[in-house]
């Protein structure tokens, strides 16, 4: 756990501090985002925690030891620490790199090839191939992967990570959220995270810290922060489509109706065909595809023989659980239909 | 030709004693312009200073420098007046690349490093050094050439070097004479840049020289 308490930075010949009387606490295993406009104090908390800067009052504890009585180098050996602009050492290969705090640590060659084998793998990267590199021969998603790679080498419980995908395109740069969501997912780590893009806030941060002119202006899960803006600063921070943005919190399993009727093609032949009762119904046929729909209204409007036609004739689309609920949304805009089916695997398992 | 052949003897020992002055001036250079330049990064204010005076000693004109030492008794004629020149204008060369090819490593580079927990020797020695060798190394050859170049006027205060051949050929009018020490002079100086840049090479670190 880190904590600030009352953490105020003012740089020298500065008439205002660059972060002011700043408390908060980020859990273990949380990912923390840091977000604001430019200058507003966000990369300087940040380097007050690996003691790049020492601030001027106030304290910082991580788990409950306050970080000026341990030795510069090695609290900073213990934390892994990503900038936007990387810094390889160009001079050095890729392993080379990577294997830098290890190589602090002392740790026996063996260990040092396999952990960092083991790392470009867990990047995507093949390590036959880009171990033996230097790192003006890769592209500039390759080096920021190589960039969390490094930070990662002795597996710290802390990382830093300022503006840690700023340096790469857009789709690149989705890419790589998403990645490395997932590997937060295994490791869990406490991750201090940079970026004055909210979109990118909102979707890395289990936590966001808004901040404007050195202070503390929220904070907060995304949730709490869309829901309820604590004043217009924040507001407008976070822009006009505040509801579009909250949609992106939640995923198709969250939002989707688990009743829904499920019946064969075959029954509407039968003439009291056990028609279940629910707002949709999937129709499927003797190979047991899905093939369409019925809402209650189309059971109550037409007879049971025209009914697998009407089944037929609407667009059947389908979605998946982790799907976020704004793509499912706009799909079901697109094929002008009123519900989808939700799928688990090949497994129908609800509607939306 | 027939100079040479008939001065095999002298030619030989100015040659070596070209080579002696030159090979210690740049051997005290190194080590004392080195460390200093790579010791200024740690102040301003001593950088700004002592580079003001590399530059200032730079600017004296190696005729007036010699004959200044030669009037300072302990120096008098000679070696130690020839050496102590040959390193002071070394200094501007060697000592100011040094400096800005240790300072000027890429900030961000800087900040990584510093921020995985390098301490400041290591970062000197495994950044610092190898990334500035560039720049380092081009003062280096520099000040190789340059000393060579100006090791030739310390004939006038008594060295026994190639410069003799010049200085001499041009009070007697002897062309072949003047003909001999100026080709061997630009030959060694050429020689030893050659020499140097294919040291360069091997201590330029690869990842350096990569290009995709
Ligand atoms: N070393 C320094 N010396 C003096 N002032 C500084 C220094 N570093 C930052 N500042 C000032 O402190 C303020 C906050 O800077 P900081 O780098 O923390 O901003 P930021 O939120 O990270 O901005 P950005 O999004 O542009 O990176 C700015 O006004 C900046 O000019
Ligand atoms: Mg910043």
């Amino acid at each position: 756990m880190i904590e600030l308490k009352g953490v105020t930075k003012l740089y020298q010949g500065q008439a205002v501090p660059a972060v002011q009387n700043l408390s908060l606490s980020i859990n273990r295993g949380e990912i923390c985002v840091f977000v604001g406009p430019s200058g507003c104090g966000k990369s300087t908390t940040l380097r007050m925690i690996n003691r790049m800067i020492e601030p001027s009052s106030g304290t910082i504890e991580i788990d409950g030891k306050n970080i000026m009585s341990s030795d510069p180098d090695s609290l900073r050996m213990g934390i892994g620490y990503v900038i936007q602009q990387i810094g390889l050492l160009p001079h050095r290969t890729i392993a080379e790199n990577i294997a830098i705090v290890p190589r602090l640590y002392k740790w026996p060659k063996e260990k040092i090839k396999s952990r960092v084998n083991e790392l470009l793998e867990m990047m995507g990267l093949d390590p036959a191939e880009t171990r033996n590199k230097y790192p003006s021969q890769l592209s500039g998603g390759q080096m920021q992967r190589v960039g969390v790679a490094r930070a990662m080498a002795v597996d710290p419980s802390i990382m830093l990570m300022d503006e840690p995908f700023g340096a790469v395109d857009p789709v690149a740069r989705n890419r790589l959220q998403d990645e490395f969501l997932r590997l937060q997912k295994e490791i869990n780590k406490t991750i201090v995270f940079v970026t004055h893009d909210i979109n990118e806030a909102i979707k890395m941060g289990d936590k966001i810290a808004i901040l404007n002119q050195g202070q503390l202006i929220q904070f907060g899960t995304p949730e709490e922060i869309l829901t309820d803006p604590a004043n217009d600063f924040v507001e407008n921070f976070i822009g006009y489509d505040r509801i579009v943005k909250k949609l992106n919190l939640y995923t198709v399993a969250e939002a989707m109706k688990t009743s829904f009727g499920l019946v064969d093609e075959a029954e509407f032949s039968g003439i009291n065909a056990k028609i279940p009762n629910a707002e949709v119904i999937f129709v499927r046929d003797q190979g047991e595809q899905l093939v369409g729909y019925l809402t209650a209204e189309d059971l109550s409007a037409q007879g049971a023989q025209r009914l697998t036609q009407v089944a037929r004739q609407k667009r059947l689309s389908f979605v998946k659980l982790n799907t976020p609920l704004p793509d499912a949304l706009s799909l079901m805009l697109e094929n002008d239909a009123d519900y989808v089916a939700v799928l688990d695997g090949d497994r129908l398992c609800g509607a939306i | 030709m027939q100079f040479v052949n008939q001065n095999s003897t002298t030619i030989v020992e100015y040659t070596q004693n070209h080579f002696e002055l030159v090979l210690t001036a740049v051997l005290i250079s190194l080590l004392l312009w080195v460390p200093s330049g790579i010791l200024l990064t740690k102040s301003d204010k001593w950088a700004r200073r002592a580079l003001a005076i590399a530059n200032i000693i730079f600017c004296i004109p190696s005729l007036s420098l010699f004959a200044v030492f030669v009037t300072i008794p302990f120096l008098g004629l000679g070696r130690q007046s020839a050496l102590l020149a040959l390193v002071l204008y070394a200094m501007m060369p060697l000592m100011r690349n040094v400096y800005d090819g240790v300072k000027n490593v890429d900030r961000n580079v800087l900040e990584a490093a510093k921020g995985m927990g390098m301490s400041t020797g290591r970062i000197m020695r495994e950044i610092r050094l190898p990334l500035g060798m560039p720049v380092i190394f081009a003062g280096f050859r520099i000040t190789v050439v340059m000393t060579t170049g100006i090791a030739a006027i310390a004939t006038y205060i008594g060295e026994r070097n190639l410069g003799r051949f010049i200085s001499e050929g041009l009070v007697r009018s002897n062309t072949n004479m003047i003909i001999t020490g100026a080709i061997l002079i630009s030959v060694i100086a050429v020689g030893l840049d050659t020499f140097l840049g294919l040291v360069e090479k091997r201590v330029v670190p690869r990842g350096l020289r990569v290009r995709r």
